[in-house]
């Protein structure tokens, strides 16, 4: 692998629908995106989602040899905490791909730049005619249009999405709506018309906000369509709505609508999505789940429901031999088995988090290689049926603690929120046989349970132990 | 038996303690951690023995504590299901007193293990106590054995231990250090925390050959800024320096074996200190110096041109 240092090579991006479209209605379909340099994805995919310019747990080497994602989104904030006094590290980076050279991202991976990272933490203030909110590992800050575009022409992502103004964690009211449109169209308007040169390919936002609102913006996409070259939906419902207009239609399609469960990426797919980001693959390797969910047309019904993934944390796993999932071919599954997971994760060692992330990541491929499958043979709808069947539509329940939550991670919201950390350790002498009566504080009284009461209570988060 | 040890008492049975998980009381006998090894399957078990810190002043219970662990390696001899294909090694203890680490050595090395470690150091003594221990025991022990001192990482410790006449050492602190950040390099070690590491572009350490900072094919070019950018943030930041801290170990050892066999280990030992402190003589610990010259290595002189 070798980054082509300050050989231009030119940049070209392509996207090619390989089913037949339909020509309005909303289905499943197939795709085909490439880019000079970078691996090729088929579409129905997913890009691994990063933070701080890595995949979680998984070092550029790992990355090389065991993820088949083709791309991987990040998020500019996590790159400029130094803007406010001095330049960020990334900006002193020249050649032809400066965000593969800072992170050490083997060539063949698809950069995906957006603003923020998925999913974002609320800010405390809004967005402004020309700017919006991020939030750095320092702390939060403003990043105007002018500037996002700068940083988008000097780190020459292979793919930017341009600046949105998603009101993060809040419904937007009536008014708030209109701006968001207005104001997301003169973003990217300035982004397009500042374009001087064609290293990096443009996604343009579709906002969460209902397709009425956002109306003369899907206008401009339609006037503008050939100067970008994707679309990028914070929600996917409106995938519909989006003029049906060949110009339009043709565009890849990016999910940053975090979908909860697998069951959400399967309503997207059958609405025309390409592309996903999805935030629970990382959210169940930090819980110690393993996923175990597969897309097939078998037709077979034995009875109950199966959860889309294993806690591994759980002590019945502590003697298993089994592989995380039973038809995995990963690292993970061929090499380990479950029993030695557990143990890796009751130790706190953080190869347990590797290998699940390798595993987790694995089956995300997996599944989407077999939706891929089931549309060019016609069965996507009856395996998306037997999907729901199967399986449950909720992830697991997490029950033991991931690696230490970040600052950058969240934002305290308000009073009273529980830790998101246990404390390492405790002092000498609370270390002992416990008490057979936990002492807990419920909103603000006192209640005694017993032992067994505290277990339960501490799942359901109502308090944590004292 | 050393870590936690405030939560444990010794006994001729064994050690009670308290489990770190669940708190409840647990007995380990030198049969039962021979017994849990078997199981394992590691080529070398280690005995159970009776450590104190070696600072301690007590000099009734240290003698109590080597005696101790000289019986209960008769225990873990005994007890020993695979001595075929299993290396018990006994464990040399004794404090800082020569007397009882001889008496101790002369003991041991009667029982004829496979291999000999030493323990109980690296718990707070002076370097120079130390290499006086090392010292000791290595002029002891028979000369077709390994000989393991327990608990030694640094790179200027394992240097001058080789010198006095070790061969195997372990240590957690090459990959703890790595994930407060720190990385080890010939120069000393470097806090990629700091914020002078924050534009610095160049490799973790010029010229290293692991996989962080190798050159050429597969090349992932890490920068400091880059592990600056992930340390004390993401795990990826304590996995890349793991890697460039471990194999500098291994490279460090690999090139004294090198030395050795090429007869050239005193030159090695002049180039190590000067690229650990630039060439400043006047900052090279004393204990290394005093130590080295025991074995006919002066430091502060000139290298004598072989």
């Amino acid at each position: 692998m070798e980054i082509d240092g300050q050989e231009l090579k030119s940049h070209s991006f392509k996207f090619d629908v390989l089913t037949a479209l339909g020509p309005s209605t909303p289905a499943a379909r197939l795709g085909k995106l490439s880019l000079t340099g970078r691996k090729d994805i088929n579409t129905p995919n997913f890009f691994a989602v990063s933070s701080r310019g890595v995949v979680p747990h998984l070092t550029p080497d790992v990355i090389s040899a065991h993820a088949q994602t083709g791309g991987i989104h990040m998020a500019l904030e996590d790159f400029v905490e130094r803007s406010r006094t001095s330049t960020p590290p990334i900006m002193d980076i020249h050649g032809s791909s400066p965000l593969h050279i800072f992170s050490a991202l083997p060539s063949p991976f698809i950069t995906l730049l957006a603003p923020r990272r998925t999913p974002a933490v609320a800010a405390p203030n809004g967005n402004t005619n020309t700017s919006i909110t991020i939030f750095t590992s320092t702390g939060f800050q403003v990043l105007s249009n002018k500037a996002y575009i700068n940083y988008i022409s000097s780190l020459r992502p292979d793919i930017a999405i341009s600046l949105a103004d998603v009101p993060h964690g809040t419904t937007p009211g009536t008014k708030r709506r209109d701006k968001m449109a207005d104001r997301t169209e003169s973003w990217l308007s300035s982004l397009l018309a500042s374009r001087t040169n064609a290293h990096t390919t443009i996604f343009a936002p579709i906002l969460p906000i209902d397709a009425n609102a956002q109306f003369e913006y899907f206008n401009h996409l339609e006037e503008n369509a050939t100067q970008i070259q994707g679309l990028a939906l914070y929600d996917s419902n409106l995938l519909p709505d989006i003029p049906a207009t060949t110009a339009l239609s043709q565009l890849p399609r990016l999910s940053l609508d975090e979908p909860r469960s697998p069951n959400h990426i399967l309503r997207q797919i059958g609405l025309g999505m390409d592309v996903f980001t999805i935030p629970f693959i990382g959210f169940a390797t930090d819980a110690g789940i393993a996923l175990t969910f597969e897309f097939s047309n078998s037709k077979q019904e034995d009875g109950g429901v199966e959860p889309l993934g294993v806690d591994m944390w759980s002590p019945t796993h502590s003697s298993s031999l089994m592989p995380l999932a039973v038809n995995c071919k990963c690292y993970a599954c061929t090499s380990h088995h479950r029993a030695f997971i557990q143990h890796l994760l009751n130790a706190k060692e953080m190869l347990g988090w590797v290998l699940l992330q390798v595993h987790n990541h694995a089956i995300l491929s997996q599944f989407f290689a077999d939706i891929r499958r089931s549309i060019k043979e016609g069965w996507y709808e009856e395996g998306w049926k037997a999907f729901e069947r199967k399986y449950d539509s909720e992830m697991p329940e997490k029950s033991g603690m991931g690696p230490r939550v970040r600052g950058y991670h969240y934002k305290s919201e308000g009073p009273r929120e529980v830790k998101r950390n246990k404390a390492a350790w405790g002092n000498l002498g609370e270390v002992g046989p416990r008490k057979a009566d936990v002492e807990m504080t419920v909103d603000s009284e006192v209640v005694v349970v017993s032992e067994d009461g505290a277990e339960e209570l501490a799942k359901k988060r109502v308090a944590g132990k004292v | 038996m050393v870590s936690l040890l405030k939560l444990a008492s010794v006994t001729e049975e064994g050690v009670r303690f308290l489990s770190p998980h669940d708190g409840s009381p647990m007995l380990l006998t030198p049969e039962h951690s021979i017994s849990l090894q078997n199981t394992i399957g590691s080529d070398i078990i280690m005995q159970l023995d009776d450590v104190l810190v070696t600072t301690s002043p007590d000099h009734a219970r240290m003698r109590e504590a080597m005696l101790r662990s000289v019986r209960w390696l008769d225990r873990c001899i005994a007890a020993h299901a695979n001595p075929q294909t299993q290396n018990l090694f006994c464990i040399i203890q004794g404090g800082l007193d020569m007397d009882m680490r001889t008496e101790c050595c002369q003991e041991m090395v009667a029982r004829d293990t496979p291999g000999i470690a030493i323990g109980g150091l690296s718990g707070g003594e002076a370097k120079a106590d130390y290499c006086r221990v090392v010292n000791t025991c290595t002029g002891l022990l028979p000369e077709l054995k390994p000989r393991y001192v327990m608990g030694i990482g640094y790179p200027e410790d394992l240097v001058v231990s080789v010198a006095l006449g070790a061969d195997m050492f372990d240590c957690v602190w090459p990959t703890r250090t790595a994930r407060f950040g720190n990385a080890i390099t010939k120069h000393g070690m470097l806090n990629l925390r700091h914020a002078s590491y924050a534009n610095d572009l160049g490799p973790v350490e010029e010229s290293c050959g692991c996989v962080c900072c190798r050159k050429g094919d597969g090349a992932l070019n890490v920068t400091r800024a880059f592990v600056h950018h992930l340390v004390a943030k993401e795990t990826v930041g304590a996995h890349l320096l793991t890697m460039h801290n471990v194999w500098y170990q291994l490279a460090l050892m690999r090139s004294v074996r090198e030395a050795v066999i090429e007869d050239r280990f005193p030159a090695f030992l002049h180039q190590f200190f000067r690229d650990l402190h630039r060439g400043e003589k006047s900052k090279y610990p004393d204990w290394a110096v005093e130590a080295l010259r025991t074995v006919g290595v002066d430091l502060l002189q000139e290298e004598k041109q072989a």
